[in-house]
């Protein structure tokens, strides 16, 4: 565990930079006459060439949340309203439509908008606590972009989440739109966050329909909300005088 | 060593057993794709799991419930104190030490299923650590040489030769795993590594056993208490882990650059 993914550092930073994209002339003209007339509808498929860069994005939106988690108010308020500038500076770049989208499957077409929209509130909320309460441990870890793979208006940028110890590969993987990435999974040693949540949410719907769904989101939303204030209560009763100080 | 003896023939016994009662067809979780993430055909696959692969789902979740209440009660207590006392850099080292005595088992493994670049890889390895590393206990061929640690194991060995996994499998201290692997890894355990063939007897065997495992939780506490929290069904979780987890480590394919 402890020695894996350590890479070769020389040979990973190559290829990063948008390298030369190999598409045969022909193809290409006929891609840029097409591009000519529609313009709007098909720039994801041509946007490959001038598309900014996915770790160019990724690098100062993380080191944002960091610097926001490290900051002194949410040290003293590590709870409530600090956690909402957290989500609007998360939904920059997390793309939590397309992530509520994927996890359910097939499920989602078959429900109305109404009950996306609620999904999607709930699935949001439960994420600020799976991803942003991990977050934290990133303080005294650093990050390092490792490498990154553009596949269409799809890419994947590596990081290394890096301790004293261990190594932790944590990919993001992120579509294209308009000119941002946004990032929709999660790999974390290989894991992907939403892929697990489908597989757990399959059985629930299958059981308890979407409103058995609903209601196992709620319930877990709350009992994550009263751990965190459990903890903050503790926290505090052990620890006064430095905060005073 | 009479023990570890009957117990090697057992363990190759049930290995056997396992090759007979599992055709190649039964492999899990279509084994055969490759991982890419960025492929929305491989991300919406009904992916991982058909339900008839766990059909000793209530068995599997008792043992599951069984190694939850040690772990939380008995191995987390314990491996927090030890990470008290002993600092990260010694438990690292120890880490590492088995690590580099398994090294060979590994070339063995990508030998036999014709990874030879990934076994020339392990067996560098395997010499400038046991050498430069003082008996494995550094890893310098890893840090300073950019000599990534490869997997191998006998599991995925028999899985290149057609063996089928049988079924999800979760035992007793020891966690998820699948019919197929864990003989593997009781075969690999008990006949191939070299700290339990030279141990005396059984209860020397769990020992080294559960030495090396408390060692390795004291460098992942509270991942798994977050994974729990996190989850919905934690059993299902963590089988969906285990199965991406090692798609992914078993995929030698992996796109990772920049065409």
């Amino acid at each position: 565990m402890t020695s894996k993914n350590v890479c070769d550092r020389s040979s990973a930073v190559g290829p990063v930079k948008g390298g030369p994209v190999k598409v045969h002339m022909k193809y290409y003209l006929a891609i840029f006459a097409v591009t000519l007339c529609l313009t709007p509808f098909v720039f994801h498929g041509t946007a490959r060439a001038v598309s900014p860069d996915p770790t160019e994005q990724l690098r100062p939106f993380l080191d944002r949340i960091v610097a926001e988690l490290k900051s002194t108010e949410f040290k003293q308020d590590p709870s409530c309203q600090q956690c909402q500038r957290i989500v609007d500076i998360a939904s920059e770049h997390f793309d939590f439509y397309e992530m509520s989208k994927r996890v359910l499957g097939k499920q989602w077409r078959t429900l109305s908008q109404q009950q996306k929209d609620q999904f999607v509130t709930l699935f949001t909320r439960l994420l600020q606590y799976a991803y942003i309460g991990k977050v934290e441990d990133y303080i005294d870890k650093k990050i390092e972009f490792d490498r990154q793979r553009i596949k269409g208006n799809r890419a994947e940028v590596l990081t290394q989440l890096v301790d004293v110890n261990k190594t932790i590969p944590v990919s993001y993987i992120m579509i294209l739109k308009g000119d941002k990435w946004m990032a929709y999974d999660i790999i974390v040693e290989g894991v992907s966050l939403i892929r697990n949540y489908m597989e757990q949410f399959r059985s629930i719907l299958r059981d308890e329909k979407f409103s058995g769904l609903i209601d196992r989101l709620e319930s877990k939303i709350l009992e994550l909300e009263n751990e965190n204030n459990q903890q903050e209560t503790t926290a505090g009763e052990i620890s006064p005088t430095p905060d005073a100080g | 060593m009479k023990t570890n003896f009957c117990v090697t023939i057992v363990s190759i016994c049930l290995l056997l057993a396992t090759a007979v009662l599992t055709p190649p067809g039964l492999s899990m979780a279509a084994d055969d794709s490759t991982v890419d993430f960025l492929d929305d055909e491989f991300y919406d696959s009904e992916l991982t799991f058909d339900e008839s692969e766990d059909p000793l789902e209530s068995f599997n979740r008792a043992m599951f419930q069984f190694n939850d209440f040690t772990y939380t009660w008995v191995f987390n207590p314990v491996a927090t104190g030890y990470s008290h006392i002993v600092p990260v850099d010694i438990r690292g080292s120890v880490g590492n030490f088995f690590y580099n005595l398994e090294e060979p088992v590994r070339f063995l493994n990508s030998i036999l299923q014709g990874r030879f670049s990934d076994a020339g890889t392990v067996l560098v390895r395997f010499l400038i650590n046991t050498t430069g590393g003082v008996a494995g206990l550094g890893d310098p061929a890893g840090r300073e040489l950019g000599f990534e640690a490869i997997d191998a194991t006998l599991g995925e060995t028999l899985s290149v030769w057609g063996v089928g996994d049988g079924f999800y499998l979760v035992v007793p201290f020891y966690g998820p795993t699948t019919l197929r692997d864990f003989s593997g890894d009781m075969v690999e355990g008990l006949a191939l590594s070299p700290y339990y063939y030279w141990a005396d007897g059984f209860e020397e065997v769990a020992a080294i056993y559960l030495g090396k495992e408390l060692n390795k939780l004291s460098l992942h506490l509270g991942e798994y208490e977050d994974m729990k929290q996190l989850s919905f069904d934690p059993y299902v979780a963590l089988r969906n882990g285990y199965f991406q987890y090692r798609k992914r480590i078993r995929d030698h394919n992996i796109p990772l650059y920049d065409e």
